[in-house]
């Protein structure tokens, strides 16, 4: 993991000092609401539906065990026991009081944490694959470019009020585990023929109102110009992008309004501005911060482990949740091990004091230390030996962490909706339980195999419902909430936008509504290796607005 | 009839809180029980102590939501405030320190 210098300390540490100061001056009343406003949001401070919610930033995603520790110190000190991991990898407290924040920021800065660019119009939190330097299909470590993104961004005099918040993601492997094509930009590693580093650019990608997939602006970008194109794309929207109309502020809209030919024009244009300047990464730049994340010392093992083998075939229960909740690492005689946080018994990324400190431990224990968090609202623990994955799991069962459940149906992305979030029109966590409790044992009976089922509250789509290849999209229609669904949507390589199937269904109807569209499925594929994806591209629209309506 | 109360967020704590008369006065509760209910024409009246509340500094976003006297007492038509009144309608995660998180909630 990336270590502080004393710089960074002494950034921190400034910056919770200022923020201190500014709680005491609100709390005196020497600063009104409007003034205060644009500090807390910048402090990543909100106010939602029935309290102020604490937004720390998770850097692609990366936490420390000793991390994951203080956060459960502020979740069990100054909130009500619990956080919440959000679809940018980040946690979130959805209780604390004004004058306890500073005092959290002062614990997490003693770890290396903070919560600034986490609201805002400001460039956000850079996500990342959560299996990063671990993935046997990795390319390029995203990390050390994660990173130097997070450096050259944060408190960015020139970009700390675009037109609209920006989000950047990151990936290095062949399958895209970072949804990359629905980012403001999104880079993408790759390798050209001559076997060099580069980076696919996309830019203008997003969800919310306008949902669109990022365009191919640059194929191959040099990594050592990364900063000085991103820069570049920066001003351009900073001086182009609107500023009149919220809904239209984002990049994605610029880049379609000025056209994708023209808007790659006008950042080659700013780019030799910037190209060669004090921006550009050196080589030794990299090398410094890939030093940040070399491997660690693994064991040199085999791939073959016979207890583990014997433990598969004694243990039904231990054999469904490795199949589907562990991957295979780039080293012989390791796993990637997701930690379901969509279990029947809390809402979907919640997770409790308790949880994390034992989540800590097991880290400690089984994984060196190491915590990642996912934009599909989970855990991985990343470096965890075969031999001890039977272990693993009985622990995780006891703390109700191995819901055998990734990539299936009821992994569902949902955002806190209108039971916490003040700009919700519908509720999305009791529709995302009532579909657990549903699917759950329909799943294994019928295997759905890969399959994903997003649910957002609102129109800004923060449960990713457009990329979903079920989504579900909660509404107010005359005072009732009512739920939208769309079909073939993905946020993977092959990224693709939903469609609206048909006319929204009430609560009570919904779930039985997802039933049909699975039966069409489970009718219409042509074998069980046929994911719902697929399938739902090869038949179009016709036989699910069938069942659905006819 | 419809009725109305005043709603806002509490400064220092940021729950929700409801605008309520008493014989000294003015002040704010997170019981909604306990809020003054006006008719939407009269609201005007709250609307000022309202606004007074948050240039002291004690609450911040206030506004007017409606509402009706139920057996249960005083309901948000609404569903959006019928949740801010009573909380999120899911089960919260639940530590072990439970009792604690409740008294520190309090």
């Amino acid at each position: 993991m990336y270590q502080y210098s004393q710089e960074d300390h002494q950034l921190l540490q400034e910056r919770v000092s200022q923020f201190r100061d500014q709680v005491a001056r609100r709390l005196k009343g020497d600063l009104s609401e409007d003034e205060f406003k644009q500090q807390r949001l910048r402090n990543g401070l909100y106010l939602q539906l029935h309290a102020y919610m604490l937004r720390v930033a998770v850097p692609y995603g990366l936490l420390s065990s000793e991390q994951m520790r203080t956060l459960a110190h502020i979740a069990r000190t100054y909130d009500r026991g619990y956080g919440h991991f959000s679809t940018r990898q980040n946690i979130q407290y959805n209780w604390p009081k004004l004058e306890d924040v500073p005092k959290i920021l002062d614990d997490l800065a003693a770890v290396e944490m903070h919560a600034i660019q986490t609201s805002g119009n400001c460039i956000r939190n850079t996500t990342s694959d959560p299996l990063a330097g671990v993935a046997r299909d990795e390319i390029a470590d995203p990390r050390p470019y994660c990173e130097l993104i997070r450096q050259w961004s944060t408190f960015h005099p020139e970009f700390n009020f675009l037109p609209r918040k920006f989000k950047i993601a990151v990936s290095g492997a062949t399958h895209d585990r970072a949804a990359v094509a629905v980012h403001d930009i999104g880079l993408r590693l790759v390798k050209n023929d001559a076997d060099e580093l580069g980076m696919e650019v996309y830019v203008g990608g997003g969800l919310g109102r306008t949902p669109m997939i990022g365009k191919l602006i640059r194929e191959f970008l040099p990594p050592h110009d990364m900063l000085t194109y991103l820069e570049a794309i920066l001003r351009v929207y900073n001086k182009l992008g609107r500023r009149d109309n919220l809904y239209k502020a984002r990049i994605k809209i610029l880049v379609h309004e000025t056209g994708e030919e023209k808007f790659r024009e006008l950042v080659e244009e700013e780019w030799q501005q910037v190209k060669t300047s004090s921006l550009r990464l050196r080589d030794e730049d990299i090398k410094n911060i890939e030093a940040h994340f070399k491997d660690p010392e693994y064991e040199k093992l085999s791939d073959f482990d016979v207890d583990y083998d014997k433990e598969l075939i004694s243990d039904p229960m231990f054999a469904n949740w490795a199949d589907k909740n562990i991957e295979l690492h780039k080293k012989d005689g390791y796993r990637v091990v997701y930690l379901s946080l969509k279990s029947r018994n809390q809402p979907t990324g919640d997770v409790t004091a308790d949880q994390m400190d034992a989540i800590a431990d097991l880290a400690d224990k089984y994984s060196l230390g190491a915590i990642r968090s996912t934009h599909r609202q989970n855990l991985v623990l990343s470096d965890v030996k075969l031999s001890d994955l039977h272990s693993l799991w009985q622990e995780l069962t006891a703390l109700d962490l191995a819901t055998p459940n990734y990539n299936h149906l009821t992994d569902i992305i949902s955002c806190p909706g209108m039971d916490y979030c003040a700009l919700a029109t519908a509720r999305s966590i009791p529709i995302a339980q009532a579909l657990t409790e549903r699917f759950d044992a329909y799943d294994f009976i019928n295997d759905l195999g890969d399959i994903s089922l997003n649910i957002s509250g609102c129109i800004n789509a923060c449960g990713h419902h457009h990329v979903a290849n079920i989504g579900i999209l909660g509404v107010n229609k005359k005072g009732v909430e009512v739920y939208q669904l769309t079909l073939g949507g993905s946020a993977r390589e092959d990224a693709s936008i939903g469609k609206i199937i048909g006319p929204a269904f009430t609560a009570d109807e919904i779930v039985d509504a997802v039933s049909d569209v699975l039966d069409v499925y489970l009718t219409n594929r042509e074998d069980p290796e046929e994911t719902f994806l697929t399938a739902y591209r090869r038949l179009g629209q016709g036989p699910f607005k069938e069942k659905l309506y006819g | 009839m419809a009725f109305q109360v005043y709603t806002a967020s509490l400064l220092k704590e940021g729950l929700v809180a409801y605008l309520c008369i008493d014989t000294d006065g003015a002040f704010w509760s997170t019981e909604l029980n306990k809020a003054v209910t006006t008719e939407t024409q009269k609201v005007d009246t709250l609307k000022a102590l309202a606004e007074q509340a948050e240039k002291d500094n004690i609450v911040i976003a206030a506004y007017a939501i409606d509402v009706e006297a139920t057996s249960n007492g005083i309901s948000p038509l609404e569903n959006r405030e019928r949740i801010r009144a009573n909380g999120p309608t899911v089960l919260l995660p639940q530590s072990t320190d439970l009792n604690a998180a409740n008294i520190r909630a309090a």
